[in-house]
């Protein structure tokens, strides 16, 4: 119980890290840094995929409220992380994985399977949330430039949130 | 976890996943201007594209209505230019399968069945006595002749088709030229030889040959194809291959013909043997 409390508030507080990076730091145009498909893909993998896609869907409209964003931008882009997230984890960690419930950490399963899982989701998140933010009106090259630099950006900021998430279900 | 349980849980986060997906681009759409017109041309893609798809199913599926339309709307254009020219093609009667134009009867006529691969071929054609149609009445195309009628039946009757190597037709090079008698080669879809065109004339490759009209059974200046090489048989004539215009293969639509006058003709014909 203690440790689902633990898990829940550090969850909200990166949630409120999220909103932090999206108002007070300026990356510029080219990259753009998001932990939350990291999130996603640590929160406990006992929810069924339902739930999953609604706690993804109520995440992404807060970012999107309480940051400098468009309304619906991070929603609609972090729900496919979550519809997927335990098809990811079956394919690279084994189903006993998903059926039993049990969790994942770098320790357990090795820092390339978790950074894989991390940069599929990151992948996800960034594809739609580049495509979707330029709305057909900026160059397929920029967007695949600020595609791969978010992309080496987010996995770098999320391998410690990973770590921290998965750290205590040991 | 049974099968059935698994694709039923499959399909509900898939529903879910549909109905969340929808609900943010709902709200990105009404606050981002771009997104909005980004999204609002998508759906207009995949109208267009998915009312584009139906249309062309249907249009499909008419095809064959279409094409019984067109016909009859051929016949009777084609009926107004024999009959006066191009003035003609205002108010005439767009419902009638017959007309009679010139001292000949035209009845419009479906191929039910098409014999093309043998030597002896023929047509059904799906009008019979019960609408005029009579023994050695002719079938022809605006691209050429067909058949003529052998046998009549109530709704259908039996046409021997040209390609048939004892079939013979009165034609001509040009719309004043030489008369020959032309028939099938035996051999190609196409191909056909003019004959008994007299030696002294000048001929030039890729002349029209029409119908002479010197039968009762086909009308004058129906094209029939176009000359080819030539040889001269005997000293004395030439044998014209001509190149038929009519793809006897795809003949769907035909015209049944009769000369009002045939039986005047015959008997005078008749007379002049005895």
């Amino acid at each position: 119980m203690k440790t689902d409390r633990n898990f829940t508030l550090t969850y909200i507080l990166l949630v409120i890290a999220q909103i932090l990076i999206c108002n007070f730091i300026n990356t510029g145009p080219y990259v753009f840094l998001s932990i939350l498909p990291a999130a996603v893909l640590c929160l406990p993998l006992g929810i069924p995929t339902i739930l999953l896609m609604i706690i993804a869907a109520v995440t992404g409209l807060a970012v999107d409220w309480l940051a400098e964003g468009i309304t619906g931008l991070n929603m609609a882009a972090l729900i496919p992380v979550a519809f997927m997230r335990n098809l990811t984890v079956s394919l690279l960690f084994g189903e006993e994985h998903v059926d039993r419930g049990e969790g994942f950490s770098m320790k357990k399963n090795g820092v390339v399977k978790v950074s894989v899982a991390i940069l599929v989701c990151q992948a996800v998140f960034l594809a739609i949330y580049i495509i979707a933010d330029g709305a057909g009106t900026r160059p397929f090259l920029f967007n695949l430039i600020k595609f791969a630099i978010s992309l080496v950006c987010g996995y770098l900021i999320s391998l410690p949130v990973v770590n921290m998430l998965t750290s205590d279900k040991k | 976890m049974s099968g059935r349980t698994h694709i039923f849980r499959i399909i509900i986060n898939a529903a879910v996943f549909i109905i969340l997906e929808v609900a943010a681009l709902v709200m990105l759409t009404h606050n981002g201007e771009m997104q909005n017109i980004w999204i609002s041309k998508g759906i207009h893609n995949v109208q267009s594209f998915l009312w584009g798809g139906a249309e062309n199913i249907w249009s499909y599926f008419t095809l064959r209505r279409q094409n019984d339309e067109l016909a009859r709307e051929n016949f009777r254009l084609t009926n107004a230019l024999r009959r006066y020219g191009p003035e003609a093609l205002r108010g005439t009667d767009s419902d009638s399968d017959s007309a009679v134009i010139g001292g000949y009867r035209y009845v419009m006529a479906d191929a039910v069945k098409v014999s093309n691969n043998k030597q002896h071929n023929y047509l059904i054609l799906n009008k019979g006595y019960e609408d005029g149609i009579e023994e050695l009445s002719g079938v022809v195309t605006n691209s050429g002749v067909i058949g003529i009628i052998d046998a009549i039946g109530r709704h259908y009757s039996y046409a021997r088709s040209f390609k048939n190597s004892g079939m013979v037709v009165s034609a001509r090079i040009g719309k004043e030229g030489p008369v020959g008698e032309i028939m099938w080669d035996g051999m190609s879809s196409n191909g056909a030889v003019l004959r008994e065109i007299p030696h002294h004339i000048v001929l030039h490759q890729g002349d029209t040959v029409y119908t002479s009209g010197f039968s009762a059974i086909f009308p004058p200046d129906i094209p029939l194809g176009t000359t080819g090489e030539a040889t001269v048989v005997n000293g004395s004539t030439y044998n014209i291959k001509v190149t038929l215009f009519e793809d006897f293969s795809s003949i769907r639509y035909v015209t049944i013909v009769s000369n009002i006058d045939k039986e005047e003709i015959q008997e005078l014909e008749n007379a002049d043997e005895d």
